[in-house]
């Protein structure tokens, strides 16, 4: 495996779950929780058959930035499709929430440092949501990560890191949704309904699955960072998703708050506009909401590096 | 699936009016505020009382079309439909939230939906935000004291139950007699994705309450806190539930409540002991490295 400063300069796109978690956060200062030496699988995989990763998938554990604790969560797509089972969303749901302790052992014995400590929670997603496996467990386990997010309001901020092969789809794209901050860089795709449901649902005519561009444009980094679904686009580097990591760590929770996209009535208000304009306008393509939102040659967008794209790109305007 | 003649599959506003005090449905309505009639019809809120008390009602029409987004059918939660139902959660909250925890007025859902809106323009605009804000809006007005009870009456089914049910404080059921579906998805699929023998997969089903479909097994898991066996016995139900729910929030027990509840009820159940043995060794883990991180 690659050493820390090698990680920092690699291809978050191509890293592993593992190596994700740990260059995300200082040097040297991941631990992982349940981590392999442990064997603490899916008892539920033999059953039917199917091979078993001794960190069920999902990588967990606690680094710093700086004086910040960060609470990992890392999903790793090469194993179900990174899929959440009984073990792996156990595993999720309880560093989410130690988050919050740590928050509160921080603020009993650091009053006056509580800004320049407060813990974070990074959740790196690639998964398609519920490991139908264990379906029925997996799914409970996603309704107590948002119970947990909701707990966490306010109080350390939820950071979604998307940027991997799989995506962030299913029952894991509300949950992405969910969090404070999205980080993405231009590979990452969110959605609920993966492609080829769509296609399934509305024919080929209407959503071709096949079609990487069409994908990509609708659930892809570049769609949500225009519609304000993503709040930093970053080169392909764990470095760079390290860097931004710590710079959120530093911003204010009423600033934080205000990066939220879902969460209040304020906020129901200024999607059901986006609703509103999506179903006057009926896009045949998400260009055509780029074109509304002032890039007078959407087209042009998709091939441009991120460098590029984010020198000339307008969003749309939040209300 | 044979015809059953008691199925309340589709019958999401003859549900409203079995659970609620006779006539007392305001659709469109809570406290001061009127909901838009032709938005986000595949959904059903409003006030109604239960036990005298005011209560919102949050249901799924099966029976209703909406027009600008043409997924939205037979019970579908669309955009509008997401975002409908997280207004209703908030306005509950607004109209109690100068109020005392016990006068918190209890959220009634009525579950009977297949799924969130699938389809393009749902993506181009965020499916994954209407139906994650209306959970968020849920678990904010259950921490906020409301009562939250839900009933599932027909298809509770992965995704939309997990937007419209999963966040209640305790979830209610018809029994399997009634047509009842709680599942992520049906066998064949499972078979289809996972590429498992789908003989191999009905054998186990009939055993194995962490995949197979149905109440009685969501039951095991702790994901249904109690099976209801009569239509008529529904009204009286939930009036207890809404009880027992305030009566430990006044207790200040909202942990065994919710999500959380629901992993305490699976591991007594026997159903869902793993998750509670992870997350206990996850937490001794961290314990064992605290003082690394909280004093950085």
């Amino acid at each position: 495996m690659k050493n820390w400063t090698e990680l920092e300069n690699s291809s978050f796109f191509d890293a592993n779950a593992r190596e994700r978690a740990l260059g995300m956060v200082d040097k040297g200062t991941f631990t992982e929780f349940l981590n392999p030496l442990d064997r603490y699988c899916s008892p539920h995989l033999p059953v039917l058959g199917t091979a078993v990763e001794f960190d069920d998938g999902t990588v967990c554990g606690v680094g710093l930035l700086g004086k910040h604790p960060v609470f990992v969560v890392s999903m790793e797509g090469k194993f179900i499709g990174g899929a959440i089972g009984e073990v792996n969303g156990g595993k999720m749901v309880a560093t989410i929430r130690l988050a919050l302790k740590a928050a509160a052992d921080i603020k009993a014995k650091y009053p006056e440092e509580y800004a320049a400590r407060r813990p974070l929670v990074a959740v790196s997603f690639e998964t398609g949501g519920v490991r139908l496996h264990e379906a029925n467990a997996g799914l409970l386990a996603h309704a107590e990560v948002m119970d947990a997010f909701q707990d966490c309001r306010g109080i350390v901020p939820v950071v979604a890191v998307v940027g991997s092969k799989v995506g962030c789809f299913g029952g894991m794209g509300f949950v992405a949704a969910a969090t404070d901050v999205i980080v993405m860089n231009e590979e990452g795709r969110i959605g609920l309904t993966g492609p080829e449901v769509i296609e399934q649902e509305m024919g080929k005519d209407e959503f071709d699955a096949s079609n990487k561009a069409l994908v990509y444009r609708t659930t892809g980094a570049k769609h949500k960072y225009i519609i304000q679904d993503c709040n930093y686009l970053v080169e392909d580097k764990i470095g760079e998703f390290h860097k931004t990591l710590a710079e959120v760590a530093e911003i204010p929770m009423a600033e934080i708050e205000k990066m939220r996209r879902i969460g209040s009535l304020k906020l129901v208000q200024e999607q059901q506009e986006l609703v509103k304009l999506v179903g006057d306008m009926q896009p045949k393509d998400s260009m055509d909401l780029w074109k509304y939102f002032g890039n007078e040659d959407p087209a042009a967008l998709p091939e441009m590096t991120t460098a590029e794209f984010l020198k000339v790109v307008k969003r749309r305007v939040r209300s | 699936m044979e015809e059953l003649d008691n199925t309340m599959i589709g019958r999401g506003r003859d549900a409203i009016d079995m659970i609620i005090d006779k006539d007392s449905f305001q659709e469109n309505i809570i406290d001061g505020y009127s909901f838009d009639p032709d938005y986000g019809p595949g959904s059903v809120v409003g006030t109604a009382k239960l036990n005298g008390k005011p209560t919102t009602i949050i249901a799924n029409d099966a029976m209703a079309f909406n027009d600008r987004f043409p997924v939205v059918f037979g019970g579908v939660i669309g955009l509008e439909e997401g975002y409908k139902m997280a207004t209703a959660v908030y306005r509950t909250m607004e109209a109690d939230k100068d109020k005392p925890l016990p006068e918190k007025r209890a959220i009634v859902l009525i579950v009977d939906t297949p799924g969130n809106g699938p389809g393009k323009m749902e993506e181009i605009a965020g499916m994954n935000k209407s139906t994650g804000g209306y959970q968020l809006a849920l678990a904010e007005a259950r921490k906020a004291g409301h009562p939250i009870v839900a009933m599932v009456i027909g298809r509770a089914i992965s995704g939309a139950f997990l937007c419209h049910g999963l966040q209640a404080d305790h979830i209610l059921a018809l029994s399997k007699d009634f047509g009842t579906m709680i599942h992520v998805m049906p066998l064949t699929s499972i078979a289809r994705i996972t590429k498992m023998d789908i003989e191999r997969l009905e054998e186990l089903s009939t055993s194995n309450p962490v995949f197979a479909a149905g109440v009685d097994f969501f039951y095991k898991l702790g994901g249904v806190q109690e099976i209801v066996n009569q239509v008529e016995d529904m009204r009286e139900v939930i009036i207890r539930h809404i009880d027992e729910v305030a009566k430990l929030k006044a207790e200040g027990k909202g942990e065994l409540l919710g999500p959380w509840g629901r992993g305490i009820l699976g591991n007594e159940r026997g159903g869902r002991t793993h998750r509670m043995e992870a997350i206990a060794k996850v937490n001794a883990e961290f314990a064992a490295v605290a003082d690394k991180y909280i004093n950085a």
